[in-house]
């Protein structure tokens, strides 16, 4: 009996082959429904009411009404979202906002810089240079986190060995529990991420262009905003996307850095002191964690091309 | 609106300030050619400004606005001068008069607090030593810059060290002006001396320093909230003690941490093989290794390495070895076990799920809905997704309400179906018409070579049989026998207590992020599997299973790898979900949290910057490899 001859001939045989290779699209649309369940829930479940939420799960949610819930219901998205009730959600969405606005765009100028640096300007020790600071990207967060909320609440200060004085370099800038300090802390962070990913795309730039400005009498500076610039358009949007949704999405800065001071929490933090509850509220919860979740859903279905960029740069050769 | 109003504000003028100051730098090294004298104000008003700035911070000088404002002016006005003064003696002149004159300007300005009082000795020292220093740098560059601008340029620091900051301060007034001064006189000479600069000199400040400015900004921030920091870190975890009074102690907090039995636990040891999981992962590696021996043995899919690896004997083993992992990680228990537990779960079935996907989803019809479905997780914050997951999966109700987690749900259903008759037999009968088939379908796949189809049926109907026993013996599910009536009632899992098994539900609200991530990156490597390589292979005969296992796996190992590396740095510091869904309660404790809890709760920063240093020894490995991947690529 030859190897692949049976299935061709047998009516039976031919009909299992095809099913079998129907399996796996079957199996990764089970996946796929699966993988949507939760968010979908979340999604039902914030339009239900209290009482409908506690009672039933979210597929029966077609028969809140029958039951004398309204369903779709707006209330928990007004309470959510109401001055007092949550300890300012609204509030924290405007800071959310404020973070990753900047953290996003200081992070991209900074390191466009680099990135241009390291692939167009010829220095001692260059590849070293670029390997050192893009190896930093595995340094975690948490080595970090002590000194710089030291030096936000204390300031920087230096004591000289030997003659044994201590000399203040930066004052007490009273920088703990700011947004600013988020930025600061974002920025460094976000640097090693950032050259490697810019340097891959403008190192690959075609060298003719730099020749021939810099022929014509143009220095590095203004090569760099009149053609580097716009030309690296595509991956300066893929890190500015995965930039804003690392910083929109961020707890653990914002928790550390901001800490107790509530008029500057962003959105994350509220949520999340709001789900630390576990009281009258936890309806509210499901409203809470859509309205955080909905800017990076609409950020990633309108821009997803350069998201999956940013995110597949460097790790596929080719 | 005051609250947007002021935030608006606060981010244009960051944006603002930050573009400032960037373009106006990159401008102003663009006068250094030709208006050099500009330039020179520009550096020498700065120079002025930061060194009072400085001065300021330290509340060393009376009335700071003024006095600082009078430094910058004075500094501009030397620099201006010195941009056109080109004869030595002249600009010797000019550097001594704005030098001294801002050395009288400090020091009157100081206050009672940093009054020096002169010790000779320490003078004597600091002067020999700048001398000397000046000497030495002289030598080391080869007397490529004047002996004259360096020895100068040592002496003032000399000076400097020796007169003032060695000394008492408890000196007068004439003593603080009098070291103020020389000080000046010292740095104005320096200054003074240093040529003026030729055309030519001029013009490659201009572009000799622009790999500077382009660099310094994330140099310095890498610097800043990086490097000096994790130096700062490594020697707070030396510190024991409260925030504003720590001293040294060794290695004291590491002491405490390895021996703290909630951090690594390894009493309960033995009982893993008193546990089934550990038989059945035995059992399942057994089988899928003989059944792969077996069926290399016997021709097919072997390829002559007597060992048919396949979907089938793959998934045996994989199985086997994640419950052989899980049964060692319920045993071992504490934070870092839970914290490699993570690691080997979520690399594990992320990398597994991604590539799975990728590769289901390579030949199907709506590749692209499908993939961004599975995608979208990644943007949803941490925060969010454990919300979710806390609320609408896991959440379990008295067993008098009905259930309204989507596991409990289904948990507590299939419990009420395997305690009736009826439908516990329907289940069965219906489960064992898919074995049957399924089996079928092995038969056919053995008959016509294909031991591939065979091994994945063996590996189905394992699980399947198992759950037709579980139907018809024990029961599955979430109902017990109520303990007065022995009428079976329900029994749902309260998915964030129960422990061992509450990580595993955390770990899996992060592999439903992580599985995208892996995905995407999977599914490009596929697509960049040069296509003749695949048809090659396929003209030779190969089987779809076999152009997978033998061509595509292996041209995408190395990315595998990269997505492991880059899942184990993100999976080593994980926070957000332990924090939000348990806050480290319930024996799910993280070293994140861990970390976060001893530091800014209980403001213990030396066990807290300990324990961060551990988080950093665990990603040390992956660092050097990382270097050695850019080394190979970049430096060949």
């Amino acid at each position: 009996m030859t190897a692949l001859s049976p299935n061709v001939r047998r009516p039976l045989g031919d009909r299992i082959y095809k099913f079998l290779r129907s399996i796996p699209t079957w199996i990764l649309w089970i996946l796929v429904i699966m993988w949507t369940i939760p968010t979908t829930g979340l999604f039902i479940n914030s339009l239900r009411t209290r009482d409908a939420q506690r009672s039933s799960a979210f597929w029966m949610a077609w028969q809140d009404n029958a039951n004398g819930q309204q369903f779709p219901t707006l209330e928990n998205y007004q309470a959510v979202l109401g001055a007092e009730a949550t300890g300012g959600l609204t509030n924290g969405l405007i800071n959310s906002a404020a973070i990753a606005i900047v953290a996003t765009i200081i992070p991209i100028a900074i390191a466009a810089f680099a990135a241009y640096a390291f692939a167009w300007i010829d220095f001692k020790g260059r590849e070293w240079w670029f390997i050192g600071t893009v190896a930093l990207l595995a340094v975690p967060t948490q080595t970090s986190l002590i000194p710089l909320l030291q030096a936000y609440s204390r300031g920087v200060h230096v004591t000289i060995p030997i003659i044994d004085k201590t000399l203040t370099l930066i004052p007490d800038a009273g920088l703990a529990g700011t947004i600013p300090a988020v930025w600061l802390t974002h920025t460094g962070f976000a640097l090693p991420f950032a050259i490697f990913l810019l340097h891959n795309y403008i190192a690959g730039l075609p060298k003719d262009i730099f020749e021939s400005a810099y022929i014509d009498g143009a220095d590095h500076f203004k090569i760099f905003y009149k053609l580097v610039i716009p030309l690296s358009f595509p991956v300066l949007a893929a890190f500015a996307i995965f930039q804003f949704l690392w910083t929109w999405n961020d707890y653990l800065i914002a928790l550390t850095m901001i800490g107790g001071n509530r008029d500057a929490l962003p959105a994350t933090v509220v949520v999340a002191s709001l789900a630390g509850e576990f009281g009258l509220r936890e309806h509210l919860l499901t409203a809470g964690a859509f309205v955080i979740t909905i800017v990076p859903l609409i950020v990633f279905f309108a821009l997803q091309r350069f998201f999956v960029r940013g995110v597949t740069a460097g790790s596929v050769k080719g | 609106m005051d609250r947007v109003i002021a935030v608006v504000i606060g981010v244009v003028l960051a944006l603002g300030l930050s573009a400032i100051v960037f373009i106006g730098i990159n401008k102003l090294f663009d006068l250094s050619e030709k208006r050099f004298a500009i330039f020179n104000a520009v550096i020498g008003g700065v120079s002025g400004f930061v060194v009072f700035a400085l001065l300021w911070g330290n509340q060393m000088i009376v009335s700071p606005e003024i006095v600082t404002l009078m430094a910058t002016l004075i500094g501009a006005a030397t620099g201006f001068a010195l941009g056109l003064v080109k004869t030595r003696s002249g600009r010797l002149a000019v550097g001594v008069a704005g030098g001294l004159t801002l050395g009288l300007v400090a020091g009157s300005a100081t206050r009672s607090i940093a009054w020096p009082s002169i010790d000779p000795v320490a003078v004597v020292v600091g002067v020999a030593l700048g001398a000397g220093f000046g000497a030495l740098h002289w030598v080391i560059t080869r007397r490529r810059h004047s002996a004259r601008v360096l020895i100068l340029a040592w002496l003032s620091v000399g000076w400097l060290f020796g007169a003032w900051l060695a000394a008492d301060l408890d000196g007068s007034k004439a003593e603080v002006v009098f070291v103020a001064a020389v000080l000046g006189l010292l740095v104005g000479a320096w200054i003074g001396s240093v040529p003026y600069p030729d055309r030519l000199t001029r013009a490659s400040i201009a572009t000799g320093s622009r790999k500077y400015i382009f660099l310094a900004p994330a140099m310095f921030f890498i610097a800043a909230t990086l490097l000096v920091p994790l130096g700062r870190t490594i020697w707070l975890g030396f510190l024991t003690g409260t925030p504003t009074k720590l001293e040294f102690s060794g290695l004291e907090n590491y002491v405490s941490i390895f021996t703290d039995s909630g951090i690594i636990d390894v009493s309960d040891w033995t009982s893993i093989f008193t546990g089934r999981l550990f038989w059945s992962a035995v059992l399942l590696v057994v089988v899928g290794v003989g059944l792969g021996r077996w069926l290399g043995r016997s021709g097919g899919t072997g390829l002559g390495t007597g060992f048919s690896l396949s979907a089938g004997t793959g998934m045996l083993i994989g199985v086997g070895v994640i419950l052989g992992g899980f049964a060692f990680f319920t045993v071992i228990r504490g934070t870092i076990p839970n914290n490699l537990w993570w690691i080997f779960s979520v690399t594990v079935f992320s990398v597994g799920l991604g590539l799975a996907i990728a590769v289901l989803a390579d030949r199907s019809k709506g590749e692209n809905a499908a993939k961004s479905l599975i995608f979208l997780p990644l943007a949803i914050s941490f925060v969010g997704a454990s919300i979710i997951w806390r609320g609408p999966m896991y959440t379990a109700r008295p067993p008098s309400q009905d259930q309204t987690g989507v596991f409990n749900a289904i948990w507590v259903q299939v419990g009420e179906w395997s305690t009736s008759d009826t439908s516990s037999l329907v289940i069965s009968l219906g489960l064992l018409v898919i074995v049957a088939f399924a089996g079928y379908i092995g038969l056919r796949g053995w008959q016509s070579g294909n031991n591939a189809i065979l091994a994945g049926s063996v590996a189905i109907n394992l699980a399947l049989v198992w759950l037709v026993y579980r139907f018809l013996g024990p029961g599955i599910g979430g109902v017990i026998p109520d303990p007065i009536t022995g009428e079976p009632i329900p029994d749902p899992v309260i998915f964030l207590t129960s422990n061992p098994w509450n990580n595993f539900w955390m770990m899996l609200v992060f592999i439903w992020i992580q599985t995208g991530f892996a995905m995407v990156i999977f599914s490009a490597a596929i697509k960049a599997v040069p296509d003749d390589l695949l048809e090659a292979a396929r003209i030779d005969g190969a089987t779809e299973s076999q152009t997978f296992w033998k061509v595509t796996v292996p041209q995408i190992f190395p990315t595998i790898g990269v997505v492991a590396t880059t899942l184990i740095v993100t999976v080593l510091k994980v926070f957000d979900i332990p924090k939000v869904m348990t806050n480290g309660n319930f024996d799910t404790q993280v070293l994140a949290n861990e970390m976060w809890q001893r530091a800014f709760t209980e403001l213990n920063f030396g066990l807290g910057s300990a324990l961060a240093v551990v988080i950093f020894l665990g990603v040390l490995p992956i660092m050097y490899l990382n270097i050695r991947r850019m080394q190979r690529e970049r430096l060949g």
